[in-house]
């Protein structure tokens, strides 16, 4: 396990709380987990380094979830990031799926759901990979 | 002024009475002209034949009055051609002769029969044998005689004369006059010379030789009623009128009446009287025949008087005929009386007539006025029944028509004036409705920004929470009890989450997908889910559907959501057990359908129902409170309503009534955020 490199993922959300608590959740699953409070501090530390998985707040001051995942799509058509929010709307949905957001996940989940649409995420991260 | 208060008051009369008067009018007067030129053409027409008659019978009268002479004149003649006159006369023996002259006059009915010698002297008077030897020869008659003429003619004999010819012919011939009004003035009292009608005839000797005598014989007229009765007779047919003969006829002796049949007023032959004055000027003076009416002793006569002339050429009397004049003013007036009631007859008749005719004219007249006086009263349903088709009947159909278009207008208003009273009825509820529902939506509207805006907020808290308890309770080796606590903290927030996620559903309002659909169909399926639930909490379920409803334009889902949290909602207020009804139907003005739901539960204390709706309303220990709220939004969102009675103890009754048309108005564009 040691020797595999780990898989690199990025949480955004502007509350740090929410940000430490799905941290949390994913470190059991042996990822590696950064945080980051803004859009802004999300694209340097994609700047920095490639993650295999993003999760974006939607509702964040500042630049927000939806045009970072713009941002973020347009560097890199095959990043995989999962929109999270507290105030889901079908329109919000819609939107981030045609962005090319892997998967919305409304606020508040259970550590299991979240770690599932990882896995997945991670899955078909692979495969291009693999390819 | 009374004049014109009369003219007035015949402007002021009914129709009626107004076109008799004027029928009546013109009537009388048409009648009163025919009448007054009716009578004066019949009454001319009458005389006029009348004394055409008078003018024929004088002239028949004339015809008998010469054929009188003429007989006479012949028996003179024929006498005097005698061989015993000649003899005696040549001779101068008398015996005998006068005895067969007096035969010959009496066989001829002659008056006076008498033989001169060839000088003029009387030889024999065969009515007066005794008296002879006087001289006739002046005698006009017997002087043309002797020159061998034989004459005949009419002739006035003196009183001496006749008195010589016999004294009972002197006696016929006196007249005393009696006194006559209209007659003439003369002189004397009295009349003694007669007239005769005579004729003398020569009787011849030898051959050229002079004449041996002459015979003159005659009638005297005076008191000699002979001729005059058999004109009568003969002429006029003795016809009688009323007693009285028609026919009269009469020999005057210049003004004197000496035979006649004219009866005086004590029914006797009026000889002696005179004649009127008029005729004597006319007749006697200027020797001109008089006809025409004249009052002839006692009587109004039509008459007809020639002169009678001697043979001289002198007028010495008049032939008189005459006819009453009753029996043709008689006739005249039964002409007129017939004719005047024939007249009258026909007024009457057209009187009857018209008064039909004006009947017939006023009487659709009289009913149009009946007419506009019941619907100047307000009975708009009268109708006037004129079938005719003049102008009248033409009139009746206007007002007809008119009293149609009016009935039909006050009908409209009527009818638009309560539609008015309900629509501000239905007006005022409604805006009252919409009022409260304001208060509501406004509430609502509110309430779901806050929620959106509290649920983000609360949500990333929730998740922190959440996710940490989890964590725990995922690691190994935690004793139970603090396992329990995390489980209980985890359920805790995740029963937070649901609040937050009802209450972010209630705010979001997302736009409604409608599709025509069955509404039986939801209820179908929304009970369907429900029902083994119910039967294991011992709840009769029933429906109660109308399968005809007509499909409307709605979201299956919010639909099915609002049917489903009624339905739940009933099962929880039954406990024990109950019955639920269900039933649909269109409302009774056809706009709407409904949806009820009727349970048997506990019902609703009156002071919560204003409440009912209010977001977080709730009674139950469980539940978030919204779900009626949410239901409320579904169905105002589609432009219906929820209503609620309620009774506790008894039971609820929750109506859904969504309108068979979609609001327009109403479609709210998403809600964001």
């Amino acid at each position: 396990m040691t020797n595999a490199p780990k898989y690199k993922i990025l949480v955004v959300d502007d509350e740090l709380t929410v940000c430490k608590s799905i941290r949390q959740a994913l470190l059991r699953e042996d990822y590696e987990v950064d945080m980051a409070l803004s859009g802004e501090e999300a694209l340097r530390k994609e700047a920095e380094r490639h993650y295999d998985v993003m999760i974006v707040d939607l509702m964040m001051p500042g630049l927000s979830g939806m045009d970072l995942l713009k941002s973020l799509k347009a560097q890199n058509p095959d990043s995989k990031i999962i929109m999270v929010t507290g105030y889901p709307t079908m329109k919000n949905t819609i939107q981030a799926m045609q962005l090319g957001a892997f998967d919305f996940l409304p606020k508040p989940f259970l550590p299991s759901d979240l770690r599932g649409v990882v896995a997945r995420a991670l899955a078909e991260e692979k495969e291009p990979a693999a390819g | 002024m009374p004049r014109r208060g009369l003219v007035r008051r015949f402007v002021d009369f009914p129709l009626r009475r107004k076109l008799l008067l004027s029928f009546l009018a013109v009537i009388a007067f048409g009648g009163v002209i025919t009448l007054i030129v009716g009578t004066r053409l019949e009454h001319r027409t009458i005389i006029d034949l009348a004394q055409a008659k008078v003018r024929h019978d004088l002239a028949s009268a004339w015809m008998m009055y010469h054929e009188r002479l003429n007989a006479i004149a012949d028996v003179v003649r024929l006498s005097a051609a005698r061989e015993f006159l000649e003899d005696a006369l040549r001779t101068g023996r008398r015996d005998g002769l006068a005895l067969k002259l007096d035969l010959i006059r009496q066989e001829y009915g002659l008056d006076v029969l008498t033989l001169t010698d060839g000088r003029g002297r009387v030889v024999v008077r065969s009515r007066r044998p005794e008296t002879s030897g006087d001289d006739q020869s002046g005698d006009p008659f017997v002087e043309r005689a002797l020159a061998g003429q034989t004459v005949a003619g009419t002739q006035i004999v003196s009183g001496k004369e006749l008195l010589k010819e016999g004294p009972d012919l002197f006696e016929r011939a006196y007249f005393a006059f009696i006194p006559t009004p209209k007659a003439a003035e003369r002189a004397g009292d009295h009349e003694e010379n007669g007239m005769m009608l005579k004729a003398a005839a020569p009787v011849a000797g030898d051959e050229g030789g002079p004449y041996l005598g002459v015979l003159y014989g005659g009638i005297l007229f005076n008191r000699n009623y002979e001729l005059v009765d058999r004109i009568k007779e003969i002429v006029f047919k003795g016809e009688k009128y009323k007693g009285h003969d028609i026919g009269t006829a009469t020999i005057f002796q210049g003004d004197l009446r000496i035979s006649t049949n004219v009866l005086d007023d004590r029914e006797n032959r009026a000889v002696g009287t005179r004649v009127s004055r008029e005729v004597d000027e006319a007749v006697l003076r200027n020797g001109r025949s008089y006809i025409g009416r004249a009052f002839v002793v006692t009587a109004w006569y039509i008459t007809a008087y020639e002169p009678i002339r001697d043979i001289d050429g002198r007028i010495v009397g008049m032939l008189y005929v005459g006819m009453l004049e009753r029996p043709y003013i008689d006739l005249r007036n039964r002409v007129m009386a017939t004719f005047a009631g024939l007249a009258g007859l026909c007024t009457l008749g057209l009187l009857g007539l018209l008064t039909i005719i004006a009947r017939q004219i006023t009487r659709p007249l009289a009913a149009m006025v009946e007419a506009t006086d019941k619907i100047a009263q307000g009975d708009l349903s009268h109708r006037v029944e004129i079938l005719q088709g003049d102008e009248i009947g033409q009139l009746a159909g206007s007002f007809n028509r008119m009293t149609d278009e009016l009935s039909l207008a006050h009908k409209d208003l009527t009818e638009w004036g309560r539609t008015l009273e309900r629509r501000v009825e239905e007006r005022t509820r409604e805006l009252r409705e919409t009022e409260e529902q304001l208060i509501i939506s406004e509430k609502l509207a509110s309430l779901g920004k806050m929620a959106a805006g509290v649920a983000h907020e609360i949500n990333n808290p929730l998740t922190s929470i959440l996710i940490n308890a989890h964590l725990l309770l995922e690691r190994p080796g935690e004793n139970e009890e603090d396992k329990e606590t995390l489980t209980l903290i985890a359920d805790e927030t995740t029963r937070c989450a649901t609040i937050v996620k009802g209450l972010l559903d209630f705010a979001r309002q997302t736009p409604s997908k409608a599709a025509p659909t069955n509404i039986n169909d939801i209820v179908d399926r929304t009970l369907q889910l429900l029902e083994k639930q119910a039967a294991v909490r011992n709840i009769r379920i029933e429906r109660n559907l109308d399968r005809s409803l007509p499909p409307i334009e709605v979201d299956e889902n919010k639909i099915q959501q609002v049917f489903s949290n009624l339905a739940i909602n009933a099962c929880e207020a039954m406990p024990e057990g109950g019955a639920l009804v269900v039933s649909s139907r269109l409302s009774r003005d056809g706009t709407h359908i409904e949806i009820v739901f009727t349970d048997t539960g506990a019902g609703i204390p009156r002071e919560n129902i204003p409440k009912l709706f209010d977001p977080f309303f709730t009674t139950k220990s469980f539940g978030t409170g919204l779900g009626l709220a949410v239901s409320y939004g579904i169905v105002r969102q589609r432009g219906g309503t929820i209503l609620v009675r309620s009774e506790v103890g008894r039971g609820s009754v929750f109506t859904v009534r969504i309108p068979l048309a979609e609001p327009r108005e109403e479609r709210r564009a998403e809600e964001t955020p």
